[in-house]
């Protein structure tokens, strides 16, 4: 398991999914979660505080998770951060769309929290690879 | 054919026969009484919308008090296990100093202590386990809500274009009329709507006033 105080940025317009990806989050052992309602909020957030993971939602107002995405990708600053996309957007081309963006993982909505966990796994082993 | 109208027609002619068929068009439109149609349809889709929106609205509020309520139970699960834990491991350190000594009753009861505050524990965690898929089931209020706020969409645009194919085609007396059914459900917005009621307590005054 990766450091437990990694701070998580929870991104999805619905209050009720951000509240359950916390809570899944706290299960996990990942206490430190803040919430932001759409892109340009997380954006606001990330620009301003320093965070370790974001987990994000794809369709949002003012501005979806893959643009937040490849904001992230474009600015040097937040480049690294890696981003978990769980979203009910379930085309192929999306999927694609997300990877070619530097999704660091995609979950689709419905999901468990076996799920959740699995995917999280795989990105903290990969980044560990990595560094 | 073609050419021979092409020839002999000036575009004034072409511009007066236009306007014939858009006349004979809009009559029969009304002579079969499907302005009125579209009207009612027209006048329907904002009413969907709201009460497409009343149903987004009570399954994110019923959602919320469903998670409420899971983040105030797991806490006090959280709190069986530990409290059983504790007391289970002093049981156990009274039992050991006791060795084979002891009253024999006090011994059993000790054991079945013991055993019970393990069953209360795995209760705990069993019922942690189902709060959490409690918890997950709201996911629904998400997808739901995605897939209707989609239709509210569609059905917004659709409302546009059949506004539209009214002013372009419908005489200019057209009133929206009221619906005044009694089979209308639930009130989605009874603010600013004086033939509703918003509450119970209105209901009873209404009722007191005609003498019930």
């Amino acid at each position: 398991m990766a450091d437990p105080k990694m701070r998580f940025l929870v991104v999805d317009d619905f209050s009720t999914m951000r509240r359950i990806v916390k809570n899944l989050l706290k299960e996990l052992g990942y206490g430190n979660v803040d919430e932001a309602e759409d892109g340009v909020q997380a954006l606001a957030k990330l620009r301003s505080e320093q965070f370790d993971f974001v987990v994000s939602d794809w369709n949002m107002p003012n501005m979806d998770g893959l643009t937040m995405l490849q904001n992230i990708r474009a600015d040097p600053a937040l480049a690294k951060l890696p981003v978990l996309m769980v979203t009910a957007e379930a085309k192929k081309e999306n999927i694609i769309a997300a990877a070619q963006a530097g999704a660091n993982g995609y979950v689709v909505k419905p999901f468990t929290a076996a799920t959740l966990d699995e995917k999280l796994n795989k990105i903290f082993e990969k980044m560990e690879k990595a560094a | 054919m073609t050419e021979h109208i092409a020839d002999s027609t000036s575009p004034d002619e072409v511009l007066s026969r236009i306007g014939h068929m858009t006349r004979a068009l809009h009559e029969s439109l009304r002579g079969l009484g499907l302005d009125k149609l579209i009207e009612k349809a027209a006048s329907d889709i904002p009413d969907a919308r709201d009460r497409l929106d009343y149903v987004v609205r009570l399954s994110e509020q019923s959602a919320k008090r469903v998670l409420d309520a899971t983040d105030a139970a797991n806490p006090l699960q959280d709190g069986i296990d530990e409290r059983s834990a504790e007391l289970s491991r002093s049981w156990r350190a009274l039992l050991a100093d006791a060795g084979n000594g002891g009253d024999a009753a006090w011994r059993e009861l000790a054991e079945r202590t013991v055993a019970s505050l393990a069953e209360s524990r795995n209760a705990a965690i069993a019922t942690k386990s189902h709060l959490m898929d409690i918890m997950m089931a709201q996911d629904f209020q998400d997808l739901t809500g995605q897939v209707i706020s989609r239709i509210t969409g569609i059905a917004q645009n659709l409302e546009k274009q059949l506004v539209q194919v009214l002013v372009d085609f419908a005489p200019s007396e057209i009133k929206r009329e009221l619906d005044n059914g009694l089979l209308n459900g639930p009130q989605i917005n009874p603010e600013g709507n004086s033939d509703v009621v918003a509450d119970q307590g209105q209901v009873d005054d209404l009722l007191d006033s005609l003498g019930f």
